[in-house]
C-alpha cells in the first residue's frame, strides 16, 4: 500500500492545468458553453505533446516513474475535457442555460462553395463548418464519454505502465488513447453530420492503431485491420447518406435540417422512399460501428488490444457513435414535429437487426470461456437492445404515438449510460484479473524456475475460480456490473431494459405483427444475458480453485481500485437515482431538466417509481415484465450456478458483500454438460456460427483472384499493346542505344547543345 | 525584353541558375569535385528556399495585398507587359496567374527544397540539385505561361529533367524506363500540339499576331475570341486532341502505363515530383485550355470524362490490390485518384470542380509523402517488395510513423487534406449523377484495402518484436531509420497535410470562387445549349 501512496503525489503537476476550467469559470467569468472548445482542444494539444516527448525522453527516467510516460499528462488533459463537460452539464440542468438555441457555438468554416441550381443559377455561398450543438442527448453523452475517459486513463496508467510487455511504448499508448477521447468528444459535440463523420473516422483511426498496439503480434495486427475494414465498409455507406441528405437539405447542419425535416432546400416536399434510403445508409454505418449483425465480426477480435482499450472502445466511445446516430435520427420520423411520414418499416428494420443481434451475440457468449470475449460478445448484445429500443421509438414516432416513441427513446438511451458505466468498469474489473493472474503466473514459474510463459494464458477463466477471496474490490464491481447487464431488479441496467421490452413488446400489442420476431428474441436474450453474465462471474470468482496461479492473485497495483469503486457506486444506485430524477423524460428531450415526479417527497416518488416498473397498468405488459424478471434473476442464474457454482476452497472466505452470493452459487446442485460442450451446436457457436469464415472465403475467392487478374491484365494487355508498338519500331530504338552511352556528362553536353540550337533557331526565326 | 514581373522572375531564376551551375562545374578542373558537389547543392537548395518564400509571399494576401478570390474569368494577376518573342510566328512572352494556377505555383515552389533535402545525400550531386532546379522551372513555366507556343515549351522541358534523373539516378531497369517514359508522353504531346497548332490558325489577328502568319497564340486573345474555330466537327477534335495529350500526363486509363515504369525506376525526388506536380499539368492544362476554351465540346463529352475518371478511379484501385512492389502500387494509386479529378470536373458543380482544384492540391502533398517513404524502404531496406520484411517499425519508428501518416492521408482519413477534395467531388457526383456514386464510394473500401495490407506486411505483423522479418537484401546489416533530411522532408510533408486538411479554406475558398467564375461564365451557357441539367 505505501508503493500506491507515493504514486498520488505524481498528480500534483496536474494541478495548474486542472485548475484552468475553474478559473476561465470564476476569475474570468466566462460563460460555460464557451468552455466546450477546451473539451476538444485539451486533448488535440495532448496528442502530439505526448508523443513527441515520449519519442525524445524514451527510456528517460523521470519521464517513466514521474510522468508515467504521458500517462500523467493525458490524464491532466482528459480531466481539463471533463471538467468543461461538468460545468457545462451543470449550467443546462440548473438552468442557466437553456436548450432554446441549440446551436450555441461556431468554430470552423470548413469550405464555402456555390450551388449550380436547374435553373442555371448559383444558390449563394453555402458553407461546411463545424460548431457545437447541444442537446440532452448532447450531454448525457458528452457526460459519458469525458467522464470514462478520464476514468480509463487513471485506470491505464496503473495497468499499462506496470507491466513488462509495453515497455517504453506507453507514450504511444497515451497518445492514440487522448486523440480517440478527442475522436468522441468531437463527434458528440459536432453540430452537422458532416463533422459528426469527420470524428467518427477520427474513431476508427484509433481504434486501429489501438487495437494493433501490439503490432508486432500476427492476431493484433490483423484484428486492427479487420476492424477498420469492417467499419470502413460501413462508413462508406454512411458518407453516401450524407449525400443524400445533403441533397435534399442544402446542408448538413442539425439547425437547418431538423428546424422543418418535411421540407427540403427550396421548400420542395420530401419524399419519404429518398429519406428511407438516406436513413438506411447512414444505418448502415451505425451498424459497422456499433457492431451490429452482419458487420460484427470486428469486435471480438477487438480485444486483442491492451484491456484499457478495450473497455474504452466497448464502453465510453466507439461503439455509442453507431447508437448516438441513430438516436440523432428521431427527428426526421418525429410526425409531430415535422416528421416525415411513412417510414415505419425502417423503424422495424432497426428492431430486426437489434433482435438478431442480440440473440446471436448472447448465443456465442455462452460458449466463450475468455473473459474479455465474455464481454464482447455481451456488449455486442447489449447494443442491440438498445438498437431494438431505438428501432421501437422510430416506429412509434413515426406512426404518431409519440407518448409510446418518447419513452422507449429516452429509455434506450438511459440503457445506453447504464451500459456505458457497467461496461467501462467490467473490462476494467476483467484487466484487473488479468493483470493479477498474469502477475501471479510470472511469479509462480519464477520460483519454480521454469518459463513456460506461453502455454498460460491469463484471459482463460478455466485458469481461474474461486478468486472472490483474493480480490474483494475486482469481485464487487464485477458483481454489480453483471447484475446491471442482466437487469436484477433496482440495480443500473434494470431501469432501463424493462423498457425497451415492454415497449417492444407494445409495439406489437399495438397492431404491428412485425415486431413479434425482435419482441421475442430480447425478451428470451434477457434471460440468456441472465446465464452468460453469470457463468462468468462465478467460473471466475466462485468454486475452487481451477489453477495453482489463483493463490498468488492479490489486488496490489496502484491505479486499479479508485476507477473500480466510483464505477460500483453509480452503476449499483446511480441507474435508481437518476430513474428517480426523470432521467428518461429527460434524454427524450420532453423535459428540459432532471427532477423527481410529483411533490410529495422521496418516499412517494420511489414508490411511484417502482409501481412504474413492476406493476404497469397494461396488462399485457405487466406480463411481459415479469416473465423478463423471472428469466434475468431466475433463470439464467441459476442455471449458471448449478454448472459453475460453486462454495470456495475450505478456509478462504470472501467478504460479505460478494460472500452470499458464492454461498448462495453452490446451492443448486451440479450439472455435467460436457456433453453438451461437445455437440455441433456448441462447435458452431465456438466458431462465431462461422460468420468469420463465410466472409474471409468470399474475400479469398472473390478479392483477390479479381485483383490479380486486374493486374495482369495491366500488365500484359494494356502495356503489352504498347510494348508491341515499341518493339515493331526497332529501327529507331537502335539508333537511340548507339547514342545512349550512359555517362551524364555526355547527356549534359548534349542537352546543352540542343538547347543552344533551339535557341538559336527561334532567334534566327524571329530575325 | 522580358520584364521583371515576379512570375517571369519566378519561373526564370531556377533555369539560368539551374544551367549555370550544370555547366560551370564542367569547366572547373574536376580534382576538387566533392567541393563541387557541396556548394552547387547548397547554392540549389538556396535559390529553391528563395523561390519558395517569394511564393509564400505572393500567395498571402497580407503579405503582397493581392485578393486571389476577386479576379474574373479570363482575367489574371501578376501579368507583365507582353513580350515579343518570335515576332514572325506571333509568339510573346506572357505570363498570369489566378485561382488555379496559385496553390499550384505554391506547390511547385514548395516540393522543389523539399525533395532536393530528402535526397540531400544523392551521387553526383554537382548535376543532381541544379537538375531538380532546372525541373522547377520548367513546371512554374508551364503553370504561368499563357502563351501556348511557350506553354508547350515548358510542357516539353519538362521531360528533360526528368528524363535525366531517371536515366542517370534510376533503379535497375532505368534505361527503359527513361525511354518509355520520354516516348510515350513525347508522343502523346506531339498529339496536342496538333490540337494547338489547329487553334493557333483559327485564331484572328491582334496586336500579338505574327508578322508571317497572320496568327497568335496567346491564350487570353483566344479566350476573348467569339468562336475559336468555327466548325464544330473540328472544334470537338480539337478537343479530343487535347485530351488525349492531357490524359497520358494524368494519367487516365487507359494511357497510364509509362507511370508505374517511371515511378519504380525514379529516384525519390524524381518521384516526389512527377507525382507531386507533373501529374498535375494534365488537369491544369485541361482546365485551362480545353475546358476554358471549348465549354461545348466539353459539355457534350461529359459521359467520357465519367468512363475515363471511373474506368481509372476503379480498375486503378483494383490493379494496385494486385501489386507486390511498393511503389508501383502508389504509383497506380495516384492513377486511381486522378480519376477523381475528371469525375469532378464532369459533375459540372463549383464544388466539385473546386473538389477536383483540391484534388490536385491535396495529392499534390500526400503523394510526394508516399513516395518519399517509399524511397526510404529503398535506401535503407533495399527493396520496394511488398511482405519481404515485418515489423520494421521497432528497427524505424519514424518511417513508421510517416508511412502511417501517409497511407491514412492517401485513403482518405478525414481531417487530412485528401478526405477534404474526395468529399466535396462526391457530394457534387451524388447532385449530378446520384446513386452512380456507390461505386467510387466503393472504391473507398478497396482503397483502404490495399493500402492497409501493405502498411501491415512492412512495418507490422511479424510475430517477433525486437527483430521483426528483415528482407534478405539487407544482406544481415543493421536496419536503420530515416536520415535527419528525410525525415524533415516527410514531417513537413505530414504537417502540411493535417493543415490542410483542418483548414482548407486557405486554398479551396480561391479554388471554389474560380469554379463558380468558370461555371457562370463559359459552362452555363453550353450547358443550356445543350440542355444538360445540373
Amino acid at each position: 500500500m505505501s508503493e500506491t501512496k507515493n504514486e498520488y503525489k505524481l498528480l500534483l503537476p496536474l494541478v495548474p492545468i486542472l485548475a484552468i476550467i475553474p478559473y476561465l469559470a470564476l476569475v474570468q467569468g466566462w460563460e460555460s458553453i464557451d468552455a466546450a472548445i477546451f473539451i476538444v482542444a485539451a486533448p488535440f494539444v495532448a496528442f502530439p505533446t505526448i508523443l513527441i516527448l515520449g519519442q525524445v525522453y524514451n527510456k528517460n527516467k523521470t519521464w517513466k516513474n514521474t510522468w508515467k510516460e504521458g500517462g500523467i499528462l493525458g490524464l491532466g488533459a482528459l480531466g481539463v475535457s471533463l471538467s468543461a463537460a461538468i460545468w457545462i452539464l451543470f449550467d443546462y440542468l440548473n438552468g442557466t442555460a437553456h436548450f432554446a438555441d441549440h446551436s450555441v457555438s461556431h468554430w470552423l468554416e470548413w469550405i464555402s462553395f456555390d450551388v449550380l441550381q436547374s435553373d442555371y443559377t448559383m444558390t449563394e455561398t453555402r458553407i461546411l463548418g463545424m460548431g457545437v450543438w447541444i442537446d440532452s442527448l448532447t450531454l448525457m453523452l458528452m457526460f459519458v464519454a469525458t467522464f470514462l475517459c478520464f476514468l480509463i486513463c487513471w485506470f491505464a496508467i496503473g495497468y499499462m505502465t506496470t507491466d513488462p510487455i509495453n515497455e517504453d511504448s506507453n507514450h504511444r499508448f497515451f497518445a492514440e488513447f487522448v486523440l480517440f477521447s478527442l475522436g468522441m468528444f468531437g463527434m458528440v459535440l459536432a453540430d452537422n453530420f458532416l463533422w459528426l463523420f469527420v470524428f467518427w473516422e477520427i474513431m476508427g483511426l484509433c481504434s486501429y492503431l489501438l487495437i494493433g498496439f501490439y503490432y508486432w503480434k500476427d492476431s493484433a495486427a490483423k484484428a486492427a485491420k479487420k476492424a477498420f475494414l469492417t467499419t470502413r465498409v460501413g462508413d462508406v455507406f454512411l458518407m453516401v447518406g450524407l449525400f443524400i441528405l445533403y441533397d435534399i437539405y442544402g446542408s448538413l447542419e442539425f439547425s437547418v435540417v431538423f428546424d422543418d425535416p418535411s421540407t427540403g432546400v427550396g421548400g420542395a416536399l420530401v419524399d419519404s422512399g429518398q429519406m428511407f434510403w438516406a436513413l438506411t445508409m447512414l444505418f448502415i454505418g451505425a451498424v459497422g460501428k456499433s457492431a451490429q449483425f452482419p458487420l460484427h465480426v470486428w469486435l471480438p477480435d477487438a480485444m486483442e488490444g491492451p484491456t484499457p482499450v478495450s473497455a474504452l472502445i466497448h464502453a465510453a466511445t466507439m461503439v455509442n457513435a453507431g447508437l448516438y446516430l441513430v438516436a440523432r435520427m428521431m427527428p426526421f420520423v418525429d410526425v409531430h414535429h415535422h416528421g416525415i411520414a411513412g417510414l415505419e418499416d425502417f423503424g422495424i428494420m432497426v428492431a430486426y437487426i437489434g433482435g438478431i443481434t442480440a440473440f446471436m451475440a448472447a448465443s456465442i457468449a455462452f460458449v466463450q470461456n475468455d473473459i474479455k470475449k465474455v464481454l464482447a460478445y455481451s456488449t455486442m448484445s447489449q447494443l442491440a437492445y438498445i438498437f431494438t429500443g431505438l428501432g421501437s421509438a422510430l416506429y412509434f414516432l413515426n406512426t404518431g404515438d409519440y407518448h409510446a416513441g418518447y419513452f422507449v427513446l429516452g429509455a434506450s438511451l438511459f440503457h445506453l449510460f447504464n451500459h456505458a458505466m457497467a461496461k467501462g468498469m467490467l473490462f476494467m474489473a476483467s484487466g484487473s484479473v488479468i493483470h493479477e493472474v498474469h502477475h501471479a503466473h510470472n511469479l509462480l514459474s519464477l520460483s519454480h524456475g521454469d518459463g513456460d510463459h506461453h502455454d498460460f494464458d491469463p484471459q482463460d477463466m478455466r485458469n481461474m475460480g474461486g478468486l472472490a477471496s483474493k480480490m474483494p474490490v475486482t469481485a464487487t464491481a464485477m458483481m454489480f456490473g453483471s447484475m446491471s447487464i442482466i437487469g436484477i431488479p433496482l440495480i443500473g441496467g434494470f431501469w432501463s431494459k424493462e423498457g425497451i421490452i415492454a415497449e417492444t413488446w407494445a409495439a406489437y400489442f399495438h397492431g404491428e405483427s412485425a415486431m413479434l420476431v425482435p419482441a421475442i428474441l430480447i425478451l428470451a436474450t434477457a434471460g440468456m444475458t441472465g446465464f452468460y453474465m453469470s457463468r462468468m462471474w462465478f467460473m471466475t470468482f466462485a468454486g475452487k480453485p481451477k489453477n495453482e496461479v489463483v493463490d498468488y492473485v492479490y489486488e496490489n497495483t496502484p491505479w486499479i481500485k479508485e476507477p473500480l469503486l466510483i464505477l460500483t457506486l453509480i452503476t449499483a444506485i446511480g441507474g435508481f437515482a437518476l430513474a428517480l430524477y426523470g432521467v428518461i423524460d429527460f434524454l427524450s428531450n420532453e423535459s428540459t431538466h432532471l427532477a423527481m415526479h410529483g411533490d410529495h417527497g422521496v418516499v412517494d416518488s420511489i414508490i411511484t417509481q417502482l409501481e412504474h416498473a413492476f406493476l404497469p397498468e397494461d396488462s399485457q405488459i405487466r406480463m411481459v415484465g415479469w416473465v423478463t424478471i423471472f428469466l434475468a434473476l431466475f433463470v439464467g442464474p441459476i442455471m449458471a450456478a448449478r454448472i459453475h457454482g460453486g462454495s470456495l476452497k475450505d478456509g478462504e472466505t470472501a467478504t460479505p458483500i460478494v460472500g452470499w452470493l458464492v454461498n448462495l452459487s453452490g446451492k443448486f446442485g451440479t450439472q455435467d454438460v460436457s456433453s453438451l460442450a461437445e455437440s455441433d451446436l456448441a462447435e458452431a457457436l465456438q466458431n462465431r456460427l462461422y460468420f468469420d469464415d463465410l466472409y474471409e472465403g468470399i474475400i479469398a475467392r472473390t478479392v483477390i483472384p479479381f485483383a490479380d487478374l486486374c493486374a495482369w491484365f495491366d500488365r500484359n494487355v494494356i502495356d503489352g499493346i504498347i510494348k508491341q508498338i515499341e518493339s515493331n519500331s526497332v529501327l529507331g530504338s537502335v539508333q537511340i542505344r548507339r547514342i545512349t552511352t550512359g555517362s551524364a556528362r555526355d547527356y549534359i553536353l548534349m542537352a546543352t547543345v540542343g538547347a543552344l540550337s533551339i535557341v538559336a533557331l527561334l532567334l534566327g526565326v524571329s530575325n | 525584353m522580358i520584364g521583371t514581373d515576379p512570375l517571369t522572375v519566378l519561373t526564370l531564376t531556377p533555369l539560368f541558375v539551374g544551367f549555370g551551375l550544370l555547366i560551370l562545374p564542367q569547366l572547373l578542373p574536376s580534382k576538387n569535385a566533392e567541393s563541387i558537389q557541396k556548394v552547387s547543392r547548397n547554392i540549389s537548395f538556396g535559390v529553391a528556399l528563395g523561390l519558395f518564400a517569394f511564393a509564400t509571399y505572393l500567395s498571402c494576401k497580407n503579405f503582397s495585398g493581392i485578393d486571389w478570390l476577386d479576379i474574373s474569368m479570363g482575367d489574371y494577376i501578376l501579368t507583365n507587359e507582353p513580350t515579343t518573342l518570335i515576332s514572325s510566328i506571333g509568339v510573346s512572352w506572357i505570363v498570369g496567374a489566378d485561382a488555379l494556377s496559385l496553390p499550384m505555383i505554391w506547390l511547385t515552389a514548395l516540393l522543389i527544397p523539399l525533395s532536393m533535402l530528402v535526397e540531400w545525400d544523392a551521387k553526383k550531386g554537382h548535376l543532381f540539385h541544379p537538375l531538380i532546379l532546372i525541373m522547377e522551372g520548367a513546371l512554374l513555366g508551364v503553370f504561368v505561361a499563357l502563351d501556348l507556343f511557350v506553354f508547350y515549351v515548358f510542357w516539353e522541358l519538362t521531360l528533360i529533367p526528368m528524363f535525366f534523373l531517371i536515366l542517370v539516378w534510376g533503379g535497375d531497369d532505368r534505361k527503359y524506363a527513361s525511354m518509355k517514359f520520354f516516348i510515350y508522353t513525347f508522343t502523346a504531346s506531339v498529339v496536342m500540339l496538333i490540337g494547338i497548332l489547329v487553334m493557333y490558325f483559327s485564331t484572328d489577328g491582334g496586336a500579338s499576331a505574327g508578322s508571317l502568319t497572320g496568327h497568335h497564340f496567346d491564350l487570353i486573345a483566344m479566350g476573348a475570341q467569339e468562336t475559336l474555330i468555327e466548325t464544330e466537327g473540328l472544334r470537338h477534335m480539337v478537343w479530343l486532341l487535347l485530351l488525349i495529350g492531357f490524359a497520358t500526363k494524368m494519367p487516365s486509363v487507359p494511357v497510364h502505363t509509362w507511370l508505374p515504369d517511371a515511378h519504380v525506376q525514379a529516384p525519390t525526388a524524381g518521384s516526389m515530383l512527377l507525382a507531386g506536380v507533373m501529374l498535375k499539368m494534365g488537369a491544369y492544362g485541361f482546365l485551362r485550355i480545353a475546358v476554358s476554351l471549348f465549354p461545348e465540346s466539353t459539355v457534350i463529352f461529359i459521359p467520357l470524362l465519367v468512363i475515363l475518371g471511373m474506368t481509372s478511379l476503379v480498375y486503378g484501385a483494383w490493379v494496385c490490390v494486385g501489386q507486390t512492389n511498393l511503389k508501383r502500387m502508389v504509383a497506380y494509386s495516384s492513377v486511381s485518384h486522378m480519376g477523381l479529378i475528371f469525375l469532378g470536373i464532369a459533375t459540372m458543380q463549383p464544388l466539385g470542380i473546386a473538389g477536383a482544384l483540391f484534388m490536385m492540391f491535396a495529392h499534390g502533398l500526400i503523394s510526394p509523402l508516399l513516395f518519399a517513404v517509399a524511397g526510404a524502404f529503398k535506401h535503407h531496406y533495399h527493396t520496394l517488395e511488398i511482405g519481404s520484411m515485418r515489423g520494421i517499425a521497432h528497427h524505424s519508428p519514424y518511417l513508421a510513423a510517416h508511412m502511417m501518416l501517409g497511407w491514412m492521408g492517401s485513403l482518405g482519413l478525414p481531417l487530412l487534406a485528401g478526405f477534404v477534395a474526395e468529399v466535396a467531388i462526391l457530394i457534387a457526383f451524388w447532385m449530378t449523377f446520384g446513386w452512380l456514386v456507390v461505386l467510387p464510394a466503393l472504391t473507398l473500401i478497396i482503397t483502404a484495402m490495399y493500402y492497409l495490407s501493405s502498411m501491415q506486411r512492412t512495418i507490422f505483423e511479424s510475430n517477433d518484436r525486437h527483430h521483426g522479418i528483415l528482407p534478405e537484401s539487407l544482406h544481415g546489416e543493421d536496419p536503420t531509420d530515416v536520415t535527419w533530411h528525410e525525415n524533415t522532408g516527410m514531417f513537413i510533408l505530414g504537417a502540411l497535410t493535417i493543415l490542410f486538411g483542418i483548414l482548407p479554406f486557405i486554398f479551396f475558398d480561391m479554388m471554389s470562387d474560380w469554379s463558380t467564375k468558370l461555371l457562370e461564365d463559359i459552362l452555363v451557357a453550353a450547358l443550356e445549349n445543350q440542355g444538360v441539367n445540373p
